[in-house]
């Protein structure tokens, strides 16, 4: 005897990952969307620009991302209307955690990041889980390949396990910020090697640049299978 | 008068046929009855002025409240019914912090006077699932205090639900000579101190007792101190400035 359930949820991987520097923030998501061993499409985008210079990245079940996404996208043109001000992204932050913290007892099935540069010109990068929890990092990698990914960002942004040659591992390397060209080398490298390890990450790499000059978008082509 | 505005001044709702609204405009009028407050804005801050109406000397000055915090960068100066303010001022104080919980930062004064401005209007009927709040429009205009990105500003909001921006304004029964003593006296490039000295100035023309620093208060808002209401001594210490200028 079959018995039908509610089934609300999908998992349509995608991976995004999150590099916070000196003067940029970069927002990068593989478009491979999934249902299973299919492949919906080769080509949807996980990072969405929402104005203000600031930028979304949503993976996990694709239709609550889009849902969230196009609700950011209303309280922000909201915003505008009613403050006549450009929103930051500290405030963009806690605003989408208010959003899927009221969505706590049926959540959006999305790992979320928002992208934006702060008053100094450093990037700034908010990440969350699916109920509105959140934090400022310098990196963060979220969605289906994030677990394959962090401990490369720990390693080559945070610089975990890195001490100064000659110390014989009593002095760590010191802190410092990226430049955008080695951002972009280190999510390229973490999109091609997450790609031949999972199947769910492959075919290209949409990467949203911000800097105080605006959005720039690039496109990172991926193996395709 | 009452002969020719009998059959429309009893409806909150009605317009007349020259197409007034004379329960909003009387309210106006009530505010015409109410103590004198005044504002004036500087280049980096905004002091308010109230007139305190002791009606008995016997009355506890510091129980008489007309200038109110909204939040920690936006304060208020009120005339009129001073119930009807609380209302108002409950409620800004909700939005503002709202504001803060929702978006991480301070509400804009722009923004927080249109809020209250959007409760003026909830007299009446009210529409299908609005909450109707009041059964007449409110006795009492604002004088608006803050400052944010723009800068400091000063707004005066009405029963009407207008609000209009200004440089220096005053409300109440001694509005008119004191809004031409505005006029006359009011530059651009004041300092703070001037301008607590100018409204106590145009405070001890118009009010009916004689001034001293137990029946006025000021406020100001500055980018360091944010909103503060003076104390006794700040008062004592204002109003003897005032005088020296004034020997």
């Amino acid at each position: 005897m079959s018995q039908s359930q509610f089934d609300p949820y999908v998992q349509n991987g995608g991976t995004t990952v999150a590099i916070a520097g000196d003067g940029f923030a970069i927002l990068a998501g593989d478009t491979r969307s999934v249902n299973g061993y299919n492949i919906n499409t080769r080509f949807q985008p996980r990072v969405h620009e929402v104005g203000d210079d600031l930028v979304i990245g949503a993976s996990g079940f694709e239709a609550d991302a889009l849902a969230l996404v196009k609700r950011i996208q209303q309280r922000i043109d909201l915003y505008h209307d009613n403050h006549e001000r450009k929103m930051s992204a500290q405030s963009c932050a806690c605003m989408v955690r208010t959003l899927l913290y009221g969505k706590r007892f049926f959540p959006y099935y999305v790992y979320t990041t928002v992208a934006g540069i702060d008053k100094e010109g450093k990037g700034e990068i908010y990440s969350f889980d699916p109920v509105g929890s959140y934090e400022r990092e310098w990196c963060r990698a979220g969605g289906s390949a994030a677990n394959f990914i962090t401990p490369f960002l720990d390693n080559q942004v945070n610089l975990h396990n890195q001490y100064v040659p000659g110390s014989h591992g009593k002095e760590r390397k010191p802190r410092r910020l990226l430049k955008l060209e080695e951002a972009m080398k280190i999510t390229t490298d973490a999109f091609t090697s997450a790609g031949e390890r999972h199947i769910e990450v492959g075919d290209s790499v949409l990467v949203k640049i911000i800097t105080k000059e605006g959005v720039e978008t690039r496109i990172i082509p991926l193996k395709k299978d | 008068m009452f002969m020719t505005r009998s059959e429309y001044d009893r409806g909150v709702n009605t317009f007349s046929p020259e197409g007034r609204l004379f329960q909003v405009e009387y309210a106006i009028e009530a505010i015409k009855l109410g103590s004198t407050a005044i504002g004036v804005k500087t280049k980096d801050a905004v002091v308010l002025g109230v007139e305190k109406r002791l009606t008995s000397p016997l009355m506890e000055s510091h129980s008489v409240e007309k200038l109110f915090e909204i939040d920690s960068h936006i304060g208020c100066a009120i005339s009129g019914l001073t119930a009807d303010a609380r209302t108002i001022i409950e409620h800004a104080r909700v939005q503002t912090q709202n504001h803060r919980f929702t978006y991480d930062e301070p509400q804009g004064i722009e923004s927080t006077t249109q809020s209250i401005c959007d409760l003026a209007l909830r007299f009446g009927e009210g529409e299908d699932g609005e909450e109707r709040i009041m059964s007449r429009p409110f006795g009492v205009a604002l004088l608006i205090a803050g400052i944010d990105e723009h800068g400091p500003q000063l707004y005066h909001s009405e029963p009407s639900g207008t609000y209009f921006r200004y440089e220096a304004k005053a409300i109440g029964s001694g509005s008119e000579p004191a809004k031409s003593e505005l006029v006359k006296e009011f530059h651009k490039d004041m300092t703070l101190e001037e301008a607590e000295v100018l409204i106590l100035k145009v405070l001890r023309q118009v009010m009916e007792e004689k001034l001293d620093s137990k029946n006025v208060q000021l406020a100001k808002v500055t980018a360091e101190g944010g909103f503060h209401i003076y104390n006794d001594e700040e008062m004592a210490d204002a109003v003897a400035r005032e005088q020296q200028r004034m020997d």
